[in-house]
């Protein structure tokens, strides 16, 4: 649906190599800790290589706040930071150990190619 | 980011989402690069928020108000197979132009810009012609309403053609 931008370059090229799927990167990067938007964005090119647009990050956290998952701290100034609720830490955490069996089984797959 | 192209590009989103989260993503935008690759990405985002509102897509409540009935794919589909037709025959204008000729170059075949153009005018009726009969009884105003815009997106993207005799 909505895509990333500013792919970091690697060897491998643009599109290999970086996950992008917005409102689970906002829940891992606000897993560390409560964010601003800039934050958050800085945090998930260090975390996986993915800068995600602004239109983008909105967009998930839109969604995130209405469906619980996240919650606005105090405004400072006029930066927002969120932080991560305790339904948000569940689902990041399922969807992980999602993830994590897929990228298991996938691997197994490929070594026995 | 120029701050009154931020502003600007935070009035693409709707406004119930603007009263939450404008300001902050204003400050965003005016921190951020602002290439040209973050505006597209931001009007994509805003078109998509409008299509799919998060925030005040409950506070319509009403299903036959002109919003919600301009958001089913019968309501909406026809006028972007229009403005699609449009484009196509301004881009085909401009490749004309750039390649030469005073407009758009015309082919033995018709090409596939024109089937193109006829394929995206046809398939229209029929939905159009669904959407009336469905909507007409529901919510005749803003049906009728409705009707109009894309009987006059049909007109623009036919104009072309009718005035240049393309």
């Amino acid at each position: 649906m909505r895509s990333t931008l500013n792919v970091v370059k690697t060897e491998e090229g643009p599109e290999m190599g970086h996950y992008s799927d917005p409102p689970l990167l906002v829940l891992a990067s606000l897993a560390s800790g409560p964010k601003h938007g800039h934050a958050m964005i800085d945090d998930i090119v260090r975390l996986c290589g993915t800068r995600l647009g602004p239109g983008t990050l909105y967009g998930a956290i839109a969604r995130l706040e209405q469906q619980g998952w996240i919650e606005p701290l105090p405004a400072e100034e006029r930066r927002q930071p969120y932080r991560i609720t305790g339904e948000g830490v569940r689902v990041l955490r399922a969807k992980l150990t999602t993830l994590q069996q897929f990228t298991k089984a996938g691997l197994k797959r490929l070594e026995a190619l | 980011m120029n701050p009154r192209l931020a502003h600007l590009l935070v009035r693409l989103y709707p406004r119930a989402w603007r009263e939450r989260y404008g300001a902050e993503f204003e400050e965003l935008l005016e921190d951020g690069d602002g290439g040209l690759r973050t505006s597209a990405n931001v009007i994509w985002s805003a078109l998509w928020e409008r299509i799919v509102p998060t925030r005040g897509g409950n506070m319509d409540p009403d299903p036959n108000s002109f919003r919600a009935i301009l958001k089913h794919p019968s309501a909406f589909l026809p006028l972007a197979m229009s403005l699609t037709a449009l484009a196509m025959l301004g881009l085909a204008a401009i490749d004309g132009v750039l390649h030469g000729a005073h407009g758009i170059v015309r082919e033995p075949d018709e090409g596939t810009v024109a089937h193109l153009w006829q394929l995206l005018m046809t398939v229209q009726m029929p939905i159009v012609l669904f959407f009336a009969i469905k909507w007409l009884r529901r919510a005749p105003r803003h049906t009728l309403g409705i009707l109009a815009l894309q009987a006059g997106a049909w007109l623009a993207s036919c104009a072309p053609v009718y005035f240049l005799n393309l």
